[in-house]
């Protein structure tokens, strides 16, 4: 049993790194721009429709499997891009209700978009021999793929602090956050930091639907799930705050193996429950939001 | 300055809305009058919305939580218990109410964007809950073939009892809208902190809103069951509440009425259009970025400002000299 | 009637007001005079309820009102018009002004019968009273600057306060409009026995109508005393006045 428990809650990690990366993403644009995109879900999952195309045009093999990985979550910055400079840019003079609802229609315009392209088929991409299988540890088998996830999650976790915190354009975006007007005060074009971080949360999305193609059928409906998640962890984290989403994922993946454990019929509600407690406790969030 | 709530100027668009949909049935097929009443089922929950939102200033963002349990009470009565289903009718709408004053409790010691994402987290709970509590709710199936009372089961017959109870909470909601607890739900929207200011417990009063416009969706979820003879999970779920906010946007939040025209809209559009494409959401999608584009005072904003020419309808100058929208 | 002892209130560190005194007697006109970030308009926040003082106390009419949110405040008798204009922009003028007779009569929950049977001769009055009658069906976003600062005081005055306390209630208005407000707060205060708090910086219109004029500048209160006294006091006019 106390073998059982650990894998699982394993598991529970590593699915929690997923929720990281996606709400990671999600957060930072939360931050900077101050509205939560509605449509990061959608990006997500087109991550991930993006993954089993490019594995399928690279030929599915093991390099095709990387190559996919490493280029999806390019692909989805560049239809986020798209997206902020021809039509969401636009808006930033106007009241936040507007960019919320703005970030709605184009949820539903990519869900039905990733319709027209994909078709509403199932999709799965096999990982490669390198990651398939799985290693026993603790008299349980836990899947590599779950390890390696584990192993990627605190290097993106790292890579974005470090990014965020040392780069120029890092920390711009970060002072946009908390003051943009200042920032547009000393010259800098606010606009294009905006596009910034959104392409960035974006492409983080996108990393995360890659990342998980593998471990679930890829399907439509993909981003109606994780985008309840995401919300869900930012405000638990911290409006903004990088650390209070993985806090909020570690949470939420930790929860959720607790419950497939104690009570399977009822496991997606042990996270739910968990937001609600730490929301009453704590209603702005465990960390402090960026603003 | 007009005394009472009622002046025929201003009222008789509705009384004129009203009787043609009372002779609709003689003149529609069926399908149509069907739509019809799918139509007001879903203006009630707009309006009921529009409450709190375009009345209220508040960032109601799951509104189909308290709808939903409005619909799944008044199913489960009909279906687990041997009340009368009259019982249904009433306890309704109370728990949606309860709900709300317990959900909105909790959002109101909150501001803004905080206020609406808390209350997707508290509303998706209870999705969470319904979608696997199968025994009680039937799951992801939900719960159909619900036994409606003979007097309403057939179309014709609920399509009137839907358009009468529609017709009185309408009024009902105007009375509300025109009285001072409505003026000064809008002052709140407005300016919460001159309210404060003017003496107004603002939490206290955007609470008491939440618990009526809330006791409306869990009317409205109750004709939601009497014209579909079930329930699902997907009553509850954000989506819903979200499309019920652009319904809000297409009328007009800041109107009366707006967002019956927008519930009418967009349920016809989505059945007419759903007969040449089963890309609909798409085409949501787009009318609703040329909404936000071109016509954020929904529809009905429009035509107001056009047909009174109201002072300053251009745009509202601040002392600042910023235009607000 | 009002007595501030004693008051600090730092914001992270930054002490915005530090022992500040005031007293304002009944049927008063006090001014409170300061440069700018001496701690003014904190002060008056303090007093009505949108701050929190740190340490000392606000007693008013006899009752310590320290640390009530500001609908108990206003409900005990103050009102306050803000600097920057803080109105209903969508609502009309006469139903800004209304908000504020309906709240102050205890009405704001009425459900079942129509606003326009409640509170229309009151507001009526305070509009007649402040120039704004002609323009009471105007959206309150339309009008200009000068004529919105009078509506910020109409929507004071709608609580029937006891004590008046006005930020700033000249700023960015032109000359008739300054001396047309000037005349409208001494009416205030003889015809309608207002006690009047205002903080201003046109030093003209402070010197000709108030009783008694309290100095700030750092968040300490220099002093309180009639005009003259203040005008010939040396510390006044080395921090603020300018000397000589």
């Amino acid at each position: 049993m106390l073998s059982s428990l650990g894998v699982h809650l394993l598991v529970g990690l590593s699915r929690a790194m997923i929720l990281f990366i996606v709400s990671s993403g999600l957060s930072f644009v939360l931050g900077v721009l101050r509205v939560p995109n509605v449509a990061h879900g959608s990006l997500y999952m087109i991550g991930a429709f993006s993954a089993f195309t490019l594995n399928q045009v690279f030929g599915g093999g093991a390099a095709a499997f990387w190559l996919a990985l490493l280029l999806s979550p390019f692909v989805v910055a560049g239809v986020a891009l798209v997206a902020e400079r021809g039509l969401f840019c636009h808006l930033y003079q106007r009241e936040h209700l507007m960019l919320l609802l703005f970030t709605f229609a184009l949820m539903l315009i990519l869900g039905d978009l990733v319709k027209i392209i994909w078709g509403s088929d199932y999709r799965s991409i096999t990982s490669p021999e390198l990651l398939a299988g799985s290693l026993p540890i603790l008299g349980s088998s836990f899947p590599k793929y779950n390890l390696f996830l584990l192993i990627v999650g605190p290097v993106v976790a790292v890579a974005l602090w470090l990014f965020t915190n040392k780069t120029k354009i890092g920390k711009v975006a970060r002072a946009a956050a908390v003051d943009r007007e200042m920032v547009d005060a000393i010259g800098i074009n606010v606009s294009w930091v905006f596009a910034f971080a959104f392409t960035l949360g974006c492409f983080l999305g996108g990393l995360g639907g890659a990342l998980v193609a593998p471990t679930i059928s890829v399907s439509l409906g993909m981003d109606h799930d994780i985008i309840i998640e995401a919300f869900l962890i930012v405000t638990i984290g911290g409006l903004g705050n990088m650390w209070g989403a993985l806090i909020g994922s570690l949470i939420f993946g930790v929860t959720h193996s607790i419950g497939v454990l104690l009570w399977p019929q009822f496991a997606i509600v042990f996270p739910y429950l968990a937001v609600v407690i730490v929301l009453v406790w704590r209603p702005t969030g465990m960390l402090k939001s960026v603003w | 300055m007009q005394r009472g709530p009622f002046n025929w100027k201003t009222v008789w668009p509705y009384v004129a809305v009203f009787a043609a949909l009372l002779f609709m049935p003689l003149a529609l097929s069926r399908f149509y009058v069907y739509i019809t009443a799918v139509i007001m089922v879903t203006a009630l929950l707009a309006m009921s919305l529009n409450m709190v939102v375009g009345h209220g200033g508040m960032y109601q963002f799951h509104h189909a939580a308290f709808y939903g349990v409005g619909a799944y009470t008044f199913a489960l009565v009909l279906t687990r218990t041997q009340l009368p289903a009259w019982v249904g009718f009433v306890l309704a709408p109370f728990a949606a109410a309860f709900t709300g004053l317990i959900i909105g409790w909790f959002c109101v010691r909150l501001n803004k964007l905080y206020f609406g994402m808390l209350q997707i987290s508290l509303g998706s709970l209870i999705w969470a809950i319904a979608f696997r509590w199968y025994s009680l709710t039937g799951g992801d199936d939900g719960i159909h073939g619900i036994p409606i009372p003979d007097a309403i089961s057939t179309i014709s017959s609920s399509y009137y009892f839907i358009l009468f109870v529609l017709g009185a909470c309408i009024i009902v909601m105007y009375m509300i809208y025109r009285s001072p607890f409505g003026k000064t739900l809008q002052a709140i929207r407005d300016n919460p902190e001159r309210c404060e200011t003017v003496g107004i417990h603002v939490r206290g009063h955007q609470l008491f809103g939440i618990v009526i416009a809330t006791f409306f969706a869990g009317i409205a979820g109750v004709l939601f069951v009497v014209v579909e003879g079930s329930v699902f999970p997907d009553l509850l779920f954000w989506v819903l509440s979200l499309e019920v906010f652009i319904m809000c946007l297409l009328g007009g939040w800041f109107t009366f009425a707006g967002p019956v025209l927008g519930a009418a809209i967009t349920v016809g559009l989505r059945t007419f259009v759903g007969t040449y494409t089963e890309y609909w959401t798409l085409i949501l999608g787009v009318i609703l970025i040329l909404l936000i584009f071109f016509l954020p005072e929904g529809v009905m904003g429009f035509i107001i400002d056009k047909t009174r020419g109201r002072e300053g309808a251009g745009g509202l100058t601040d002392a600042k000299g910023r235009i607000h929208q | 009637m009002l007595r501030a002892e004693s008051i600090n209130k730092s914001f992270d560190g930054f002490l915005a007001v530090n022992e500040a005194n005031l007293t304002v007697e009944r049927g008063e006109i006090v001014a409170v005079i300061g440069p700018n970030g001496a701690g003014k308009t904190t002060l008056f926040k303090l007093i009505t309820g949108h701050l929190r003082p740190d340490d000392g106390r606000i007693i008013f009419k006899d009752e310590d009102i320290s640390g009530l949110p500001p609908y108990e405040v206003c409900k005990k008798g103050i009102s306050l018009s803000f600097q920057v204009v803080n109105v209903f922009s969508r609502m009309t003028v006469f139903d800004n002004v209304q908000v504020a007779v309906l709240s102050h009569q205890n009405k704001t929950r009425k459900l079942f019968s129509s606003a326009g049977k409640h509170g229309i001769e009151e507001t009526e009055e305070i509009l007649g009273n402040l120039g704004l009658a002609d323009k009471a069906g105007r959206v309150s976003g339309s009008l200009s600057h000068g004529d919105q600062k009078v509506l910020e005081m109409a929507v004071a005055l709608g609580n029937r306060p006891e004590l008046l306390i006005l930020d700033e209630p000249t700023a960015g208005m032109s000359p008739e409009e300054t001396s047309e407000t000037i005349d409208l707060i001494r009416r205030l205060n003889s015809d309608l026995g207002l006690t009047i708090l205002f903080c201003e910086h046109d030093m003209e219109l402070v010197f000709s109508i108030a009783h008694r004029i309290m100095v700030m500048a750092h968040g300490r209160s220099i002093i309180q005393a009639a005009p003259a006294e203040v005008r010939d006091n040396e510390e006044v006019q080395s921090a603020y006045l300018g000397g000589t």
